[in-house]
């Protein structure tokens, strides 16, 4: 009789991520090609259609990243806070509620100064995503209540608040009764830096730069990884482990809120139930692909606003969009399996008896 | 057909690539008591826990009273009459000993439970009624209450797995008289499982010896064999060496006064009045049995612990009201009990665990980089021999040995004022623990205060200048290290003394 025994590796190959990756990419590309295939379309077409539309041409390599820059962003959020080993799934509600925040400054104040005002606003919008998981990082680092409840929780809250707003107090009377806030002037826009590419994506950039840096580099992110590993060892440290969660959480709901400022002012220009596209349950996707790696999730990001752009188009062919969200699920689905065996190794035991 | 109530054959185990077991032959005369004597990671524990049932071994058979038994199972071999009574308990806290006891099955004592609790209670000098709870009793008594839990099930054969790591020496004899009963007029079989040597010899009649998972002596009769034979069989060759005492003192480094503290979760006193004053180049030792305060003390010298009372003075400094990176700011190395948890943050890389003593320092920094850290982390795997596969595996990959000497040597490379260690070389082997010593005694030559918390004793005999016993958070009684005797550390360590 033979008897298979699962044991962790000791040393894990450095590439394993982007090995398993490519895995389940190619699977969620297989995938796509059968339920393609089943729906009488030939993939081929599509998939070149698809590469065509979103990265054949500078327009739409532009347009791909734009809708790539809020998966990152929230992404990196995630990121962190995954750091101290904790799981942020709010960051859909963080989004909006950077676009609620950055609105209700850009209503309440007057500045003359576009670029001072634009500055002022994506600050807003990440203060905005910090308060949204203000009360999860407290009760999670006072009570202990599970975060990943507490933060899903709040989506639901900040899109509940966010219909009621766009029904209600902002609602704007020239919207033709759809349930939106108004526009926010031309001169708050994001400038582009050429083809359609907002300067969002520039600042996504330097935020990744800046998590490597805070997450590798820093005393700060070694505190988290420590008070990640055990509590314990962080107090004999001397780290005050739950201010460091604190932290980390605040800045990481404050990087998904600025994703929701960034595509209200790049994109979207006003508040409304579509600031998000589900972005922030993505950006969960694309974090946990990467093995939390902000590099990672700014080259998977990028391809992931591909694919969303590429499945929007393909919609004139009578395919649906929603194969791109197929292809996600299940690259996300292979990778977390290939990765499975990068990190664990099986042998086989034969058993006498 | 022979007498062997038990015998197991050819016993081959592994995992992964790691042989626990080869070959391993063990058989168990009815109604006497047997040592099985081998060094941590020997294999003992794979072992027993292939007799009781819990791992299935590749390659061998069981026979049971001359039957073969097939797949045998945790459930075949309760009903077969096999217990084990683990190294931590499994005792019900908030239940009595009745229920404890009456709690399986295969209990058989229904009816006549006084009757047989009143028997028993005799034979291990249980003063307890069958009413107390389980949280009530001492961990001496818990023990007894463990393997009676065995006898209640109608286990014939007895696993005990270290039963005197926890036990203070009176209690220690206490349970070998209790167990010589229940052999002898109980009808039962028991193995002792242990590396002491000491208790193999007083306990047992036979004693078997497992080495890197090989069998290298069967039913060795104990009055035939010496000390060192059995030494030579578990290890090989080693050279015992004594550790020179001429060491010269300085002045006091470490003075604690009047430290009282209190457990936020009772308000049974946890330390009262603890003060006590290390040289320069002393070792002191502290003991007692675990839970009697000698956690909080090093948490509180340390920095770790900061509500309490009292005075904590590092070289002529008050640092009472200072954290932890202050106190590690003079130069204090405090070498926790629980290695990995507190000193090693598990899940994290090797080279991350070996910064944090000095991450925050500008040795590494401004930023971390990872070339100073692995810089320093190869200096460490140097200087303390340290075998480590890859600085980026997690911590908890390393074997207990190595996750020591990382832990030590993180904290002692820069040779520090003051050390903390406690129980630095438990459940290790021992040519770990001769080279810990040799590191500990080589910090104690070069001037710092060593304050070492053990419950093993040879070791505090070994190491330390003078001993202070804590019983029940007080400072029962302080020995020189020449006026010292097990016993009269041993009484006071159980509170007995005048």
């Amino acid at each position: 009789m033979n008897k298979y025994l699962l044991s962790k590796k000791i040393v894990v190959n450095e590439l394993s991520t982007f090995y398993s990756f490519v895995i389940g990419l190619t699977i969620g590309i297989g995938i796509g090609s059968i339920i393609l295939l089943a729906q009488g379309q030939n993939p081929v077409d599509v998939f070149s259609l698809m590469l065509r539309l979103s990265i054949g041409s500078v327009k739409s390599i532009s347009s791909s990243l734009n809708k790539a820059t809020p998966l990152i962003l929230a992404g990196l959020g995630i990121s962190i806070i995954n750091s101290v080993k904790l799981w942020n799934i709010g960051a859909e509600g963080q989004i909006f509620m950077g676009g609620i925040a950055l609105n209700f400054i850009y209503i309440s104040t007057e500045v003359t100064n576009p670029n001072f005002s634009i500055l002022l606003l994506l600050l807003a919008s990440f203060v905005g995503g910090a308060v949204c998981i203000l009360f999860p990082a407290i009760s999670k680092v006072l009570f202990g209540v599970n975060e990943i409840i507490t933060t899903l929780l709040f989506n639901y809250i900040v899109i509940g608040l966010t219909v009621y707003l766009v029904n209600g107090p902002w609602k704007d009377p020239n919207s033709l009764n759809f349930p939106a806030a108004a526009y926010v002037g031309k001169e708050v826009y994001l400038p582009t830096v050429f083809g359609r590419l907002s300067y969002g994506f520039i600042i996504c950039f330097l935020c990744t730069l800046g998590v490597h840096y805070l997450k590798e580099k820093s005393v700060f992110g070694y505190e988290l990884r420590i008070s990640g590993g055990s509590a314990l060892t962080a107090i004999y440290a001397g780290i005050n482990a739950k201010q460091k969660a604190f932290v980390a959480m605040l800045i990481g709901g404050g990087l998904a809120g600025l994703a929701g400022g960034v595509e209200l002012l790049s994109q979207t220009h006003r508040v409304s139930t579509g600031l998000s596209q589900g972005f922030g349950y993505t950006a969960i996707i694309v974090a946990a692909i990467t093995g939390m790696r902000p590099f990672g999730i700014f080259l998977v990001g990028s391809l992931f606003g591909a694919l969303t752009i590429g499945g929007s188009v393909i919609q004139t062919m009578g395919v649906s969009s929603y194969i791109a969200d197929v292809i996600q699920a299940t690259t996300l689905f292979g990778a977390l399996i290939a990765q499975f065996f990068f990190t664990y190794k099986i042998t086989k035991v034969t058993e006498d008896v | 057909m022979n007498n062997n109530i038990l015998e197991a054959k050819n016993i081959t185990k592994s995992f992964g690539n790691t042989h626990a077991l080869k070959n391993v032959n063990f058989y168990l005369h009815k109604s006497k008591i047997h040592g099985l004597l081998g060094e941590n990671g020997a294999g003992k524990s794979s072992l027993m826990n292939i007799l009781s049932g819990i791992y299935q071994p590749e390659n061998g058979s069981i026979y049971i009273d001359g039957i073969k038994v097939k797949k045998l199972n945790p459930d075949l071999a309760a009903k077969l009459g096999i217990g084990m009574v683990h190294q931590e308990f499994r005792l019900i806290n908030n239940f009595t000993i009745k229920d404890n006891l009456t709690l399986s099955k295969s209990n058989i004592y229904t009816d006549d439970f006084n009757e047989a609790f009143k028997k028993y209670s005799d034979i291990f000098s249980l003063s307890a009624g069958s009413e107390t709870l389980i949280n009530q009793l001492s961990v001496g008594e818990k023990q007894k209450i463990e393997i009676m839990k065995l006898i209640f099930n109608n286990n014939k054969i007895m696993l005990l797995d270290e039963p005197t790591a926890v036990l203070t020496p009176q209690e220690t004899n206490q349970l070998r008289i209790s167990l010589k009963k229940l052999s002898e007029e109980d009808d039962k079989t028991i193995v002792l499982i242990t590396h002491k040597l000491k208790e193999i010899q007083e306990f047992t009649e036979s004693i078997f010896v497992l080495k890197d998972g090989v069998m290298v002596a069967e039913d060795l009769e104990t009055k035939k064999v010496t000390k060192n034979d059995l030494i030579t069989l578990m290890m090989g060759e080693v050279s015992q060496s004594e550790i020179r005492k001429d060491n010269q003192k300085g002045k006091d480094k470490l003075e604690v006064e009047n430290i009282f503290f209190e457990n936020i979760h009772s308000n049974v006193p946890t330390l009262e009045n603890i003060s006590l004053k290390v040289q320069a180049g002393e070792i002191l030792g502290i003991a007692g049995v675990s839970g009697n305060g000698q956690v909080e003390l090093a948490n509180i010298i340390s920095g770790i612990e900061r509500e309490y009372k009292g005075k904590v003075i590092i070289n002529g400094k008050n640092i009472s009201n200072q954290g932890v990176k202050a106190r590690k700011n003079l130069n204090l190395s405090y070498i926790p009990e629980n290695r990995l948890g507190v000193g090693l943050a598990p899940g994290v890389s090797i080279i991350d665990n070996s910064a944090v003593k000095d991450y925050f320092k500008s040795r590494l920094g401004p930023h971390l980089s990872s070339n100073k850290m692995l810089d320093y982390l190869n200096i460490l795997i140097k200087q303390f021999s340290i075998k480590a596969p890859d600085p980026k595996a997690e911590v908890s990959t390393l074997s207990g040995g190595n996750m020591q000497k990382l832990l030590m040597g993180r904290e002692l490379i820069s040779n520090p004022e003051v050390i903390i260690a406690a129980q630095p070389t438990r459940g290790l082997d021992i040519n770990a623990v001769q080279s810990l010593h040799d590191l500990i005694v080589k910090q104690r030559d070069n001037g710092a205060a060593v304050m070492l918390i053990s419950e093993d004793l040879d070791e505090l005999f070994k190491l330390s200048d003078r001993i202070i016993v804590l019983y029940e958070g007080k400072i029962v009684k302080e020995f020189i290290i020449d006026e010292a005797n097990i016993e009269g550390v041993g009484l006071a360590m159980a509170g007995l003394s005048e």
